[in-house]
């Protein structure tokens, strides 16, 4: 197939699919707008000052301050994981006409591979016109956020541009990846001249991914000690384990939701007595992976919230027991000047606010993964409502469906998260003879698992709309 | 009055009509075969007549009951457990095997679990296809598909069947052998059936034939109806 | 027609007399047009005109018509060749339903061949509901069932030519009259 019939073909559909081009196009935007931002932060130059490297510039320590910056730059890249993986996700949308479209391309004589193509091409058509749309944001939001203070100080570096070629490499690598992305989400569907067809392992989950866990919490309470024990300079072995623990972690949290899937599945089976639940409980047994692809992102978010959390509580306690010891040692009379934590807690609360980006980003990945899954059913609902099965009946299947792994997925990545956190940092902090206990942060762990099940209720809530569309008489139609 | 009567019965989709004005009666126990070329709105007809649309004007009757003005709940009620209803294909439900998707109705209706299956067993046995009650649907020929599919229509003993197209994406032998079952057990409740079809020999399988042509009935076979617009 | 053939086939597992020959005919072919006796005794002549079946003895105590009939080495082979001869798959396009709407059309109109071929088509839908009927008796037997979809899958044919042609009617008028 020649280059130019591969575009005409992908953009044949670009009409009948709007949201899912709409979509697509928007996480491709969103994610250039991330990159952007990640790299000025990055093209910022800094200046030598009493030995420390500064932008004196700015007005915030986090974007002023070089040793900072780095973090900031994670952080905004972190964020675009998800986002590209929204983009890739919505080339699953099982948009019937595109399922329909690449049928007929391959019953004209595409082979799959040509299919996968074509639909991976749209979603890297989609992503080029979402990326033009994130340039353009960056730029009018740079003149539109250039607001110097009083003091001359810039809120953000509206005063950088990075690189002609780096804009350039953006520009063509997101819709690269966003491409990648597609290819990979699409690995599961077969197109076959007559249709679309999802192939589903057909292999209970075993819970092995909990292993997996216990590596990762094993490897990162492990970093410490070592630390201690190797005693010389290793800072960059160090972070290799940190990141192979979290990952270990996060993989297994996301695996293991498979597993859950497949035993709530079955539990809900064996005991439930409604035929929503029925519904629910084979839909959760025949296909327990499910959980696991469209709650990824989610889990990893929260898997990153909880130990953040924990961080937190660690730093906290860390303070207080810093300042009971120095109002211990210090002569009566003299009155200890607190040490001003509310940088760090600024921090913190910059990456709760990139977790709270994050989760609504994954509940925007949820939407799409759980509107293909009703659409892709679409015909059996609609003969269901037919023959009189009310459509609260399906709502309630959808609802348990999803509710039921995404809540305990979430508790179990919280409390990895708080795993991981304890782990790396202890669940005691000491200085000189005040001990405390670092509390488990209940709070925010609760803060965090509301707001992702609320995100997951309005995702089934936004899915609940695809299930009167998918119900209508019309599609029994052939 | 008729035991399942349309009067009048108009229908739209967007600008296209399917329905100008049909009235069809059905008495008791019978067996009606609609027929007519494709796009003549039949389904059109079956849907509204079994509550599944709502027609834009006319009435249809079921028992003296005028249902087309039910609502949604109401209707869905009334096809859940006084009507029956069989498509061309993929109406079961993928994940379950065939005696939970022929056991799900009654389930709906709040029988007990073992109870529904029991049932749903005995309606498999009666289409001859006891065999594959735990197999799920992918695992099934076109033919013991819809035959589940018509044991899941008439375990709740409905009173009228409505099928529209039911052998349609069959082979000869396999649309007689369901065929067959339908009218067999029709006779033996005395279920009404309403059967769309656009083949004559699916239609012979009736007690009688209503023809329609262009949204509208044709009664005599005339198709004069298309030829003086 | 095949009745000689058919003869010849009943003949072939032992000989038979007349009477014997029409019970069996009819009960093989249940729901072909029953035979006559005379059409048999005829039948049976002519074939052993042609050497094709022998007198093979005679019932005491009955009467000539009582002659028990074989069949001879040339019967069979007679019969093996109709057996195995294709049959030419409609050679002449004739048909009195054919023969009837356009001879309507040169003395009538296209109305009274609309109404010709629409009562046609009622009766042969009302014929293919009883045939219909005929396999889903419980009772039917296979052989009843193979008649009946002989005579079906016949009648859908002509049904869907009787419906083709009811749409086509108007031109035909046309082109019947002006050539």
């Amino acid at each position: 197939m020649k280059p130019w019939a591969l575009v005409r073909l992908a953009l044949a559909g670009t009409r009948s699919d709007t949201a899912r081009v709409a979509l697509t196009g928007l996480s491709a935007g969103l994610a250039t707008l991330a990159y952007l931002a990640a790299l000025t932060v990055v093209a910022i130059p800094t200046v030598e000052d009493n030995g420390s490297r500064v932008s004196p510039q700015y007005r915030h320590a986090l974007i002023a301050e070089a040793g900072l910056r780095p973090g900031v730059v994670v952080v905004l890249v972190l964020l675009t994981i998800p986002v590209l993986a929204l983009a890739g996700q919505c080339a699953l949308l099982g948009a019937p006409s595109r399922d329909r479209r690449l049928a007929a391309i391959r019953l004209a004589g595409g082979s799959p591979g040509q299919a996968i193509a074509i639909a991976a091409t749209e979603t890297g058509l989609a992503s080029v016109l979402g990326t033009a749309a994130g340039v353009g944001a960056y730029f009018g939001g740079r003149e539109l956020l250039h607001r110097p203070g009083a003091d001359g100080k810039l809120p953000l570096p509206t005063d950088v541009v990075p690189p002609a070629w780096w804009i350039a490499a953006v520009c063509l690598g997101i819709p690269a990846v966003a491409m990648l992305f597609a290819v990979l989400q699409l690995r599961r569907v077969v197109v076959t001249p007559f249709g679309v067809v999802r192939r589903v392992r057909d292999r209970p989950p075993m819970p092995w991914p909990g292993v997996l866990i216990i590596v990762g919490l094993v490897i990162t309470a492990s970093i410490v000690p070592l630390s201690r024990q190797l005693e010389g300079d290793t800072p960059a072995l160090l972070l290799v384990l940190l990141f192979l623990g979290l990952a270990c972690a996060t993989v297994g949290v996301v695996a293991g939701t498979g597993w859950i899937s497949y035993r709530t599945g079955w539990l809900m089976h064996r005991f439930g007595r409604r035929p929503a639940t029925l519904l629910a409980a084979r839909r959760l047994m025949a296909d327990p992976w499910n959980g696991s692809r469209t709650l990824a992102g989610l889990l990893a978010c929260l898997v990153f919230g909880g130990g953040a959390a924990g961080v937190r509580s660690s730093f906290a306690t860390d303070f207080q027991v810093e300042r009971e010891a120095a109002e211990r040692s210090a002569p009566s009379g003299v009155t200890i000047e607190p040490r001003d934590t509310d940088f760090y807690f600024g921090a913190f609360n910059l990456i709760n606010i990139a977790i709270a980006v994050g989760l609504v980003i994954a509940a925007g990945g949820l939407v799409v993964a759980l509107a293909e899954s009703i659409v892709s059913r679409r015909r059996s609902y609609a003969a269901l409502v037919a023959t009189g099965v009310p459509r609260s009946t399906l709502a309630k299947a959808v609802m348990w469906q999803s509710l039921t792994p995404a809540v305990l997925g979430i508790a179990t990545a919280l409390a990895v998260g708080v795993g991981l956190s304890r782990g790396l940092f202890g669940d005691a902090s000491r200085q000189d003879s005040v001990v405390r206990e670092v509390p488990v942060p209940l709070d925010d762990l609760a803060l965090l698992g509301a707001g992702a099940v609320v995100a997951v209720l309005a995702v089934v809530g936004a899915g609940l709309l695809f299930l009167r569309a998918s119900t209508a008489i019309e599609e029994l139609r052939v | 009055m008729s035991y399942l009567s349309a009067r009048g019965l108009v229908r739209s989709y967007g600008r296209t009509p399917a329905l100008r004005g049909v009235n069809l009666d059905v008495e008791e126990g019978e067996i009606v075969a609609v027929t007519g070329p494709s796009g003549c709105g039949k389904s059109t007809l079956l849907h509204c007549m079994a509550g599944i649309l709502r027609p834009d004007a006319g009435e249809v009757t079921y028992r003296e009951h005028r249902i087309d003005t039910w609502s949604e709940g109401a209707r869905a009620a009334l096809r859940r457990t006084e009507f029956g209803v069989l498509f061309q294909f993929g109406q079961l439900v993928a994940e379950l095997t065939a005696a939970e998707n022929v056991a799900l109705p009654l389930l709906l209706a709040g029988t007990g679990r073992r109870e529904a299956r029991t049932a749903a067993l005995s309606w498999l046995d009666r289409l001859g296809v006891a065999d594959l009650a735990d197999q799920r649907p992918g695992e099934m020929s076109g033919g013991q598909q819809q035959r589940c599919a018509v044991a899941r229509a008439l375990v709740t003993e409905p009173r009228v069947l409505f099928c529209d197209e039911p052998t349609g994406a069959l082979d000869s032998l396999a649309g007689e052998q369901v065929l067959g079952h339908i009218v067999r057990l029709a006779r033996e409740q005395r279920t009404t059936v309403v059967l769309v079809t656009h083949d004559v020999q699916v239609a012979a399988y009736g007690d009688r034939e209503v023809m329609l042509r262009d949204g509208v009935a044709d009664p005599t076979g005339l198709g004069t109806v298309a030829a003086q617009p | 027609m095949s009745t000689p053939h058919v003869l010849l086939g009943l003949l072939a597992d032992g000989p038979k007399h007349g009477y014997d020959l029409k019970r069996a005919h009819d009960l093989k072919l249940p729901r072909a047009k029953p035979v006559a006796f005379g059409q048999v005794y005829a039948t049976l002549g002519r074939l052993a005109r042609d050497g094709l079946v022998v007198p093979a003895g005679q019932d005491r105590d009955a009467g000539p018509d009582r002659t028990s009939y074989e069949l001879t080495e040339d019967g069979r082979k007679a019969l093996m060749e109709w057996i195995a001869a294709v049959e030419a798959p409609m050679p002449h396009l004739t048909s009195v339903l054919l023969a009837k709407v356009v001879v309507t059309l040169l003395v009538g109109d296209a109305d009274q061949a609309r109404e010709y071929l629409a009562a046609q088509r009622a009766a042969h839908t009302a014929r293919l509901r009883e045939l219909t009927g005929v396999k889903t008796d419980p009772d039917a037997t296979l052989g009843d069932v193979i008649a009946a979809d002989f005579g079906i899958a016949h009648l859908d044919a002509d049904l869907r030519w009787l419906r083709t042609t009811l749409d086509r009617v108007a031109d035909l008028h046309e082109e019947v009259i002006t050539r």
